[in-house]
This record gives C-alpha cells, structure tokens and sequence, in this order.
C-alpha cells in the first residue's frame, strides 16, 4: 500500500497500525482494542459503534500531513469532533501535564544546591504554560464547541431563526483567531533551556523522561491544532454556509 | 601576510632562546618579544597589543601563579599561554601547560597543539556565546523593556534593537520574552525583583 495514500473503509485495521504505529494511542482514545484479526476499518468500527468517516478523518489527518477532507465531512456530525476534541483537552489537562509536572518535582526533589535556582525557574516558567494552555483550551470548550453544538443543533431541529442567523454573522469561526503559535514557541523554549542551558543535573534518567514527555506534548498538540484546522473548521464553516443559505431561501 | 607575534616570558636568556629553538623546529617563524621580569611582561602586552600567543615561565608569575595568569589575561584577553611550570594552577584559566615531568616528546607535542590547533570554545562561560552589546540588549529584554525603550537606554535606533534581538534568539534558541527572562536569571544577568510586571 501507498504509504502517502489515504486510510480507506476496506483498509485493514492492522495495516493501519502497520503503516503508521503512531496511530497507537489515537485509536487507543476512541476505546477500540486489538485483536483485529482481518478485519477491516469499517468492520472494526461497526463493533465499537464508531462513525467509520469520523474515524478516517482523524486518523488520516494524524497520518499525513498534507491531507485535507472535503467530501467526507458530510457524513458525520459535528458533535462527534467536539466530543473527541474535548475528550482530547481533558487528557492533555488530567494526564500529560501532571506527567510532565510529577517529573519537574521529582528533579527538584533531587537537584544539587547550586541547581535549585535554575529548575525552580524552569518550573515556574512551565507552570505559566499550563496556566496559558489551560485558558487557551478552556476558552475552545467554553465558546467554539458550544457555538458549533448550537449551529448543529439549529440545522437538526430545522430552527434557523434569526437569532441563529445573527450569530453566524456576529460570531463566525473565523473570529476565534486561535493563538497555538505562542504556546507552541514556549514548549521549544522551555525544551532549549532543558537541552542547551541547564547545567547538568544528577537525575539524568528523570531529565531525560521530562524532555521525550515535553517532545511528545508537542508533537501531539501540533497534531490536534491540525485536526482543529482541518477537520473542525471545514465543518463549522460548512455549518455556517448552510445556515445562510437557508436563510437567503426563506 | 602579517607574522604572528608572540611573547617568551623568561628571566634566564638561555630558556628563552630554547623556547625560540623550539618555535623554529615546529616551524614557527613569528614577530618575536621577549620579557625577563613581570611587570616587563605586562608592559609588551599593553605596549606592543594583539600578542596571539605567550610563552611564560613560573618564575616570572612567582609568588602566586593563579593570580598572575589573571592578570596577564586581564591585561590581554585574546592572548593564548603556554606556562613552564611544576604543576598547573587549580582555577579554570584557560592557560596550557608545560610540566616537569614532561618528556621531549611530550613538550614538542604540547607546542605544536598549542600553536596549530584552533581554539576552543570556552563553554564554561555561557554568556559568551553573546557579545557584550547582545547582552546588553538581553538585560533589558529580560528586565521587560520595549524595544523603544531599549532604544533609548542603549543610545542606539530601535532596527539595531531587533536585529540585536534577532541575533540573540537564534544563538540561544530562545524565543519568548519569558524565555529570554529565565535564560537571563539563570546566568546572573539580572535579578528576578528586577523584571517589570
């Protein structure tokens, strides 16, 4: 199989773990578990109750950078990527930052006198990121995931009043400027004071945990800013368009 | 082509015209100085300026071979030392050295890295990976200043300011101000009760 091509239903949900195992984890979030024998995506999908296109679209969008969804979005609701964009906000917040802040304590727990200054600045420095992080992805879930909820919803319930209309014309999804830049330039700077300017800590194995935690937290907020871009906005745009162009008939 | 210029620090004639013998069998024909006290040897430095390298004897630095190294490299940061001694001196000095104990073999070894092997980089000294007028600039970054502001407490146009800054954040990796404030605390450049809110 075309390693640049994209993951199909008849793909085989081995093959897809084959081709790119760092999948592992994001199928892992969607509670699907091995032993796929041959089955293919859509037939491991049906077994979970799991929409097979929202599937394809996350885990194509993790596989290849350059992939863009059209037709696709169609065929799945927008509920379903604000719950997994949500889910995905939670474990940032309950599992990888206390991962990343258990290894900082445990470094100053262990770090020399003449060290003490230098980790208890990078700690706070990472305690101001998550504070920034936890703004950024507390603000997605307060407004834009409600917002999009609310566009869905008038659709379903074939409600589109004025009020509705309005919304769309005041609040559009373009507005939400979303500032991932800032955030992602103080994870690189946090990881270049770690790597070129911290002097040498006696807890080397705990260092090097943090660091391969901060790479990852990185890569997998890149990942999910990708998804927001590619896969939410197309869909809340879609949204939007359908509103106004139910509107305008009226 | 200019000859290198360098400086045999020695009381006795006879030692300094080994040292010279030396030079010439590792092929070495500089602009050469010659000093047989200390306070001669501060004087070619300041006098004769831009001495790449230096040949000096214990003698010369007695009583404490620590503090004269410093002051000779005070005197003349760029100027590499080779000192003839018993045994090195405890601090980190940047200086070579020829010992007692060393064989032919060794000492001709010993002259030879020092006169052809390009310098390296002082890496225990962080902030020289920044010139004096880029730390300057990264102080009152850090400290939270503008770059208007740092325009003109500096005496210099707000396009030196960003381009100062360009230079910074690309030899330190650094890209945010936040950043920029924990690199410069970690190194002494300013105090955290110093930074602005």
């Amino acid at each position: 199989m075309n390693k640049n091509l994209p993951f199909t239903p008849p793909t085989k949900m081995a093959d897809v773990i084959h081709m790119d195992y760092r999948l592992i984890p994001i199928i892992g979030r969607f509670g699907i578990e091995y032993g796929f024998s041959n089955k293919t995506v859509t037939e491991v999908c049906n077994d979970y109750n799991i929409n097979v296109w929202f599937f394809l679209e996350i885990i194509n969008s993790y596989h290849n950078h350059d992939y863009f969804p059209q037709k696709e979005l169609q065929k799945f609701n927008a509920s379903l990527i604000v719950d997994y964009l949500s889910n995905t906000h939670a474990y940032y917040l309950n599992v990888k930052i206390p991962e990343i802040e258990g290894y900082i304590a445990q470094i100053k727990k262990e770090v020399s006198d003449k060290n003490q200054k230098n980790i208890e600045l990078l700690s706070n420095f990472f305690s101001e990121y998550r504070i920034e992080l936890e703004n950024h992805l507390n603000r997605e879930d307060a407004i834009v995931f409600p917002y999009t909820s609310f566009l869905e919803d008038a659709i379903v319930q074939n409600s589109i009043t004025n009020e509705v209309v309005e919304r769309v014309r005041s609040e559009s999804i373009e507005h939400y400027a979303r500032d991932h830049e800032n955030m992602e330039l103080k994870l690189s700077d946090l990881k270049n004071l770690i790597i070129r300017h911290l002097p040498p800590v006696m807890c080397k194995e705990v260092c090097q945990k943090l660091l391969t935690e901060l790479f990852r937290l990185e890569v997998d907020l890149e990942d999910h800013s990708r998804i927001e871009d590619k896969v939410l906005v197309p869909k809340v745009i879609q949204l939007e368009q359908q509103i106004l162009k139910a509107s305008e008939a009226e | 082509m200019h000859k290198i210029k360098v400086c045999i620090a020695d009381k006795h004639f006879i030692h300094r015209l080994g040292v010279k013998t030396i030079l010439s069998v590792i092929g070495i024909e500089p602009d050469m100085f010659e000093a047989d006290s200390f306070d001669a040897t501060m004087s070619c430095l300041s006098d004769v300026g831009d001495i790449k390298f230096m040949v000096v004897a214990q003698e010369i630095l007695c009583p404490d071979l620590d503090k004269s190294i410093k002051k000779l490299k005070a005197k003349s940061p760029d100027t590499k030392m080779l000192v003839v001694c018993n045994k090195p001196c405890n601090s980190h000095t940047g200086a070579k050295y020829i010992l007692e104990k060393d064989t032919r073999q060794d000492v001709l070894e010993k002259f030879q890295s020092f006169f052809f092997e390009p310098e390296e980089s002082n890496s225990e000294n962080d902030s020289e990976l920044l010139s004096e007028r880029e730390v300057d600039v990264l102080k009152t970054v850090a400290l939270g200043y503008s770059n208007k502001e740092i325009a003109e407490k500096l005496f210099i146009s707000i396009n030196t300011v960003i381009s100062h800054r360009k230079n910074i954040t690309e030899k330190l990796g650094i890209k945010t101000i936040a950043g920029l404030t924990v690199y410069a605390v970690m190194h002494d450049l300013i105090k955290p009760e110093d930074v602005k809110a």
